[in-house]
């Protein structure tokens, strides 16, 4: 967790291309942002706005063909690609459209895995899998398939293992995307609630402008610009 | 990772399907591979005890220096004399390892009945010393058989004039237990002399080339009728323990020679062409076999693993993206795929043991190339081959996957998660 106030993320003059055979594509032209801390973020746009590839830079997992990234007070560029791995994984959880649950994990050890892969003792990532289960409403469910579970449960459980390692920051990529209003509406007050409890960061994506009233801040991205960035009374 | 080997167990219960074909590939050649070694290893044992034992070949034989070569020409100069014999049999004797020593003197002539003559080849040996190189000849299992009753031969201490003559020389004479013959060889001055003997037994030599010419004569018999008392042209030598064959033959062959004897010592498979080219050929037929399983359990490893990873190339991305080293996919998918590797093959080993029972249950029976009689089909266990098997296929069955495995974690973690 960060100090509430103090910029975890700055982005600065952020350019994405993509190369489709011969044609290259800007799907970010140069974006510049600062995520202050305990922010509860939406970016929002329509198709094509380059919502996702913001949302991959800020979540370190794409690089951007020129800008800067600060991730706190680390210069991402200058990390190899294990330390940015191990960097991610300490620094960042995310939440994805599709879940993303390994299937064959239940519910608690899909929650587990990514404090496995931070070497954490089992008893331990055990301990702290079932207390996040416990916190997104899940506790009941520990022992469960993914494929037993509901969309909403599934992404309850997706919101878990974001949050088990106790990140900084949260990107959630449409995470709403494939849900029916009601659980979008549990999913978003969820994440909220996280961000309020546990003073973590949530930077999300979405088309849905309802999910709109919950947030501190939203960014309306067009045509990878920044058009409006609002911060809410 | 802590938990890797569940996560890749897991990973291989997902397409249960797929991961049982390759499972049972592996398996099926696993045991193909087994089952071969095992009988190769029967075979080889068969053929070290026929030669060790049955031949009379003992472990060591001891001549003097150029004997095989020259010695037929001259047998006279590279025979021991009687008290080289006794000397060295007096040497010998408190050696760790050795239990038998045994003055040999091989000759050959014309053998009649009275009608009909025909040549021979005959090796004058103890009668004492017959017992003692036979016992051990036979595992329990070829006794139980009875297929090597036809092989006995037996010679008289009291007798000295009783010999085993090779069956097929025995059917040519029209010979019968307690029949006389005659046998006509020269004497080491060149003189011929002549013996009557007694059919004491008829033998199977088990090789058709010499069943029809062979005999065991007792060592008085040959010596006197070589004009050759108390001498010999090689001693035979019988250890505890075949596997310090080697070892013996130089630690006494060091000793004999500081003694001052001309000597050499040859071993029991520099004597036996046969075991030499049996050997020889059933290596090259088993690495043949061994090549081609192999290649098939790499092929369908690979294979499986391939599409695997692409099934999972999505996991993969969320696995990276969580903070998973691209170090840590090759070695969840490599675990998977020697996980897979070993069950296939601890299954295998499974299926051998069963088909192994099988087999020696059934007194299956068979006729080797240049063989008189049939001989059991018996399967052994080898150890030292089916531990190499386990081993090499387990870290090739493991390899098999890094490239599918590799492939995959240098894949960039957007594109990965986008995969459908």
């Amino acid at each position: 967790m960060s100090e509430q106030g103090a910029a975890i993320l700055k982005l600065r003059n952020i350019r994405r291309r993509f190369m489709l055979g011969e044609t290259s594509i800007d799907a970010l032209h140069s974006v510049s942002l600062d995520i202050q801390a305990g922010e509860f973020l939406a970016v929002w746009g329509p198709s094509g706005s380059g919502k996702s590839t913001l949302m991959n830079i800020i979540g370190l997992i794409d690089a951007p063909t020129d800008g800067e990234v600060h991730f706190g007070e680390q210069d991402t560029r200058v990390l190899a690609d294990d330390e940015l791995t191990e960097f991610r994984g300490r620094k960042i959880g995310f939440v994805f459209q599709n879940f993303n649950l390994v299937p064959v994990l239940s519910a608690l050890e899909n929650v587990m895995l990514p404090l496995q892969i931070q070497g954490v003792a089992v008893h331990e990532a055990r301990k702290r899998a079932a207390a996040a289960l416990q916190d997104v409403g899940l506790a009941k469910f520990g022992n469960s398939l993914p494929d037993k579970l509901s969309g909403g449960q599934r992404q309850r459980v997706a919101i878990a293992r974001a949050l088990v390692v106790e990140p900084s920051l949260v990107i959630a990529d449409e995470p709403t995307a494939n849900l029916d209003s009601e659980n979008s509406r549990m999913v978003v007050e969820l994440m909220r609630e996280m961000n309020r409890s546990k003073g973590v960061t949530f930077v999300f994506t979405t088309h849905d402008p309802r999910l709109l009233d919950h947030v501190d801040r939203k960014i309306l991205l067009r045509d990878g610009n920044i058009v409006s960035d609002e911060v809410m009374a | 990772m802590k938990n890797l080997f569940k996560l890749a167990l897991r990973g291989l219960m997902r397409n249960r399907r797929r991961s049982m074909v390759t499972l049972l590939a592996i398996a099926f050649g696993f045991a193909a591979i087994v089952l071969f070694a095992g009988y190769t290893h029967n075979v080889y044992d068969g053929l070290a005890r026929q030669s060790i034992h049955g031949e009379l070949l003992g472990h060591l034989t001891l001549s003097k220096r150029g004997m095989r070569k020259e010695g037929k020409l001259d047998p006279e100069r590279y025979m021991l004399t009687a008290s080289e014999v006794s000397s060295i049999a007096k040497a010998l004797k408190d050696e760790p390892h050795v239990v038998l020593v045994a003055p040999r003197l091989g000759l050959s002539g014309l053998i009649s009945n009275g009608r009909a003559s025909t040549i021979f080849i005959a090796e004058g040996i103890e009668p004492a010393a017959v017992v003692r190189l036979r016992a051990g000849s036979l595992t329990e299992q070829e006794k139980k058989s009875g297929m090597f009753e036809s092989m006995k031969m037996r010679l008289d201490p009291e007798h000295p004039e009783v010999a085993s003559l090779s069956s097929g020389l025995v059917e040519m004479l029209h010979l019968s237990v307690g029949g006389q013959a005659v046998v006509l060889a020269n004497t080491l001055t060149g003189q011929a002399n002549a013996l009557d003997i007694t059919l004491g037994q008829g033998f199977n030599t088990g090789n058709a080339n010499s069943n029809d010419k062979f005999a065991f004569v007792s060592l008085d018999l040959a010596r006197t009728l070589l004009d050759a008392e108390g001498r010999a042209d090689r001693l035979t030598i019988l250890l505890d323990d075949v596997n310090q064959t080697g070892a013996m033959r130089d630690a006494l062959l060091a000793k004999l020679n500081k003694a001052g004897f001309d000597i050499e010592i040859q071993t029991w498979q520099e004597l036996s062409d046969f075991y030499t080219q049996v050997h020889g050929m059933f290596d090259m037929i088993f690495g043949f076999i061994f090549s081609i399983v192999l290649t098939v359990v790499v092929m369908s490893v690979a294979n499986s693993m391939g599409m695997t990873v692409i099934e999972r190339t999505r996991e993969i991305g969320t696995l990276r993206a969580i903070g998973l080293k691209r170090g840590g996919v090759v070695r969840l998918f490599t675990t998977e795929s020697m996980l897979l590797t070993l069950i296939g093959c601890a299954t295998g080993l499974l299926i051998a043991l069963g088909v192994r029972w099988g087999i020696n249950m059934a007194n299956i029976s068979y006729t080797p190339p240049n063989s008189p009689s049939p001989v059991p089909l018996l399967v052994d266990m080898d150890i030292g081959r089916t531990l190499f098997t386990f081993a090499l296929m387990g870290a090739v069955g493991t390899l098999a996957a890094y490239l599918p495995a590799r492939r995959a974690a240098q894949k960039d973690i957007i594109d990965a998660l986008g995969h459908v």
